[in-house]
């Protein structure tokens, strides 16, 4: 009897989960399961079922770790560098109206610009030949090579310029949810604008600074055009990697695993910072335990309080 | 250090809309004046002026004789307290407090003293850990108000610092504040909309309205005796009449003579006669007509149909009964009544 109510209560809380954890698992869950099982999947016609092949070619193999480690600080650096332009730009933008008027429209221009026009955009100024050394050489000044370059210069500058834009926007979004009267407290405290920026604006708008951080970081990280365009050939990032390994080798497996670990790679700077946030919202939770909450009784008699530390 | 503060014909423009016309004013040191008038009138722009957040189209401000309208606000050492409190959301009590002190690189110990009696003085001295958001309004603006005195500022600006409050916790922290001001001798600007909150602090009343500076006075002057019309109607109730003036003498609509107490005011709009001021007895010969009553505890106040006006009068409670709608009354005007000028607002050709 009470195992019949059960099972109605199980289907139905199942029934109402569906919706959404339905739309996980299909577009979600799915193709990221797929991707993980087709890693493990065995090549040729007597293949095991499952093997551990493709990811001992992808750890046996420095070509691809030289990738691994490419792709990441292809993540990395053009994370840092909009990050390096985008907060003073975010923080500019909140000093008066007509800058937040002139840097706003500025910054909007490259949105509107698709990664691969950006791409070919930075082709053409800083080639060997582009714009920029015709302009230079005759006044005798050279450039660093910047396209193909071993460092992937170009590549990263290139990410920039869509990732710069993309980061002003949230983080400037989130400067601005500070109130006026609260950076206006700070200026007549004593308060130059880099110690408001330092110490006021900075850590307020932490939240919208990480989110850019992180979906900046982990779109760099799989981007496919700019690299491949602008990139040196040697290390190649896995994303250029994936698609010559399945579109020219075939070797799928491979393409599987290395998504996997680009996923992983993803998935654990998320966690990271989740648990991150999550320790500090802890320190917060403690300070705020020991300060108490505001009660009529509380606020008369803290030393109550101090007594009975739990 | 003259620690007085002038301003001398400044105006600003936002776009194409002028926020303060020519504006003139004198603060003595140690005095407490308050900008009293209607939203948008220019009172809050003239005060973040003052504390350097609004950068005047023209004019100067100087504290004592030193110019300081180009002077960063930051360098300014004036203490700015806000309607939204404006605590830094991130930082507990004492790091509010502390925030100014620290800036000036004052040392730790020196400035945990100063900060512990701070919070002792608005009487928040076990609430040094908190973080604003974990404290009610009135405790936010008290932190607000030591953030600002603990830096021993040489000018305190108040923002309509108690509108965000209600009733109880306004007056209580308004008399807290006065008697701070008083202690410290802090020349202050009070910024407020609220007529009675004006009176209750101020050593002196400014009237603005319209981007300009309508008269200024103590308020027991600008109560009693205002030179406008838009002062004797923003400051209280008043029933403005026009009478028939002939030297000092004044006949009123219905047949009540007294005497005018300033009978050379220019461009006359009438005599002002405070609802409190007028006589009201039961009559059933009397020319008025009450319409309405309603009791306040501590007085009544009645609208008086005479003459084919509509008078407020206000009869002090206590004692009196209480006149019914409808009843026939008698209204006595005060021996002297104070005739009001037309205020003139400064022409745009002037600029």
């Amino acid at each position: 009897m009470s195992k019949g109510i059960n099972t109605v209560r199980a289907s139905t809380i199942a029934l109402l989960l569906l919706p959404g954890v339905g739309y996980l698992v299909l577009f979600f869950g799915l193709p990221l399961a797929r991707v993980v099982l087709g890693s493990f999947a065995g090549r040729g016609k007597d293949a095991p079922l499952a093997t551990l092949d493709a990811w001992q070619q992808l750890f046996a193999n420095p070509v691809y770790l030289d990738g691994l480690w490419f792709s990441l600080w292809l993540g990395v650096a053009p994370t840092l560098l909009s990050l390096a332009v985008s907060l003073p730009l975010s923080a500019l933008m909140q000093a008066n109206e007509s800058s937040r008027r002139f840097f706003g429209s500025l910054y909007r221009i490259p949105l509107v610009v698709p990664g691969i026009v950006a791409a070919f955009l930075v082709l053409v100024m800083l080639d060997r030949g582009g714009m920029l050394m015709r302009i230079l050489t005759p006044l005798g000044l050279g450039l660093p090579k910047l396209v193909r370059d071993p460092v992937g210069l170009g590549a990263i500058l290139a990410s920039s310029w869509k990732t710069i834009p993309f980061m002003t926007l949230i983080i400037s979004g989130s400067m601005a949810a500070i109130s006026k009267d609260v950076i206006a407290a700070a200026r007549t405290l004593g308060a130059s604008r880099l110690v408001i920026l330092l110490r006021i604006q900075l850590p307020l708008a932490r939240p919208g600074i990480t989110a850019a951080v992180l979906l900046s970081f982990i779109g760099s990280l799989g981007s496919f055009v700019i690299p491949n365009l602008l990139g040196p050939t040697y290390p190649l990032p896995l994303s250029v990697h994936m698609w010559s390994e399945g579109f020219q080798k075939g070797n799928w497996p491979l393409v599987y695993a290395m998504g996997t670990l680009l996923s992983v790679m993803s998935i654990a700077v998320l966690l990271a910072y989740y648990f991150l946030i999550g320790f500090l919202n802890r320190g917060e939770a403690e300070a705020q335990r020991l300060g108490a909450r505001p009660r009529a009784g509380a606020s008369r008699a803290p030393e109550a309080l101090n007594a009975n530390p739990a | 250090m003259d620690k007085s503060l002038s301003i001398r014909q400044l105006v600003k423009d936002f776009g194409t809309t002028r926020a303060l016309k020519f504006v003139d004013l004198d603060v003595p040191a140690g005095s407490f004046t308050t900008l009293l008038g209607p939203s948008g009138c220019g009172k809050t722009t003239l005060l973040r002026a003052v504390a350097g957040i609004t950068d005047p189209s023209s004019g100067e401000i100087y504290l004592g004789d030193r110019r300081i309208d180009r002077v960063m606000p930051e360098k300014r050492n004036f203490g700015l307290v806000f309607q939204t409190y404006a605590l830094f959301p991130h930082m507990s009590v004492e790091k509010n407090i502390g925030f100014g002190l620290e800036m000036r690189r004052v040392a730790k110990p020196d400035a945990q003293r100063r900060v512990q009696a701070a919070l002792e003085l608005v009487g928040l001295g076990h609430l040094a850990k908190r973080l604003p958001r974990q404290l009610s309004g009135g405790q936010q603006q008290r932190v607000a108000l030591a953030r600002a005195i603990v830096i021993e500022p040489d000018v305190l600006l108040f923002d309509e610092p108690l509108s965000n409050l209600d009733a109880k916790l306004r007056d209580g922290l308004r008399e807290d504040l006065r008697e701070l001001q008083r202690q410290f001798g802090i020349t202050s600007i009070y910024v407020t909309h609220d007529q009675s909150e004006a009176m209750a602090l101020a050593d002196e009343i400014v009237v603005m309205k319209d981007g300009e500076i309508v008269e200024r006075g103590t308020p027991v002057d600008l109560y009693r005796r205002p030179a406008y019309r838009f002062t004797a109607e923003f400051l209280g109730l008043t029933n403005v009449i026009a009478a028939d003036i002939a030297g000092s003498r004044c006949l009123l609509p219905w047949g009540a003579e007294t005497r005018v107490e300033n009978p050379g005011a220019k461009a006359a709009e009438g005599v002002a006669i405070r609802p409190e001021d007028i006589g009201i007895t039961a009559d059933p010969e009397g020319g008025g007509v009450v319409t309405h009553a309603v009791f306040m505890g501590a007085s009544t106040h009645y609208n008086v149909d005479i003459a084919g006006l509509n008078l407020r009068v206000v009869a002090a409670g206590g004692q009196a009964a209480i006149l019914e709608q409808g009843q026939r009354v008698n209204l006595t005007p005060p021996p002297a009544l104070h005739l009001l000028q037309t205020f003139a607002p400064m022409r745009e050709a002037a600029e």
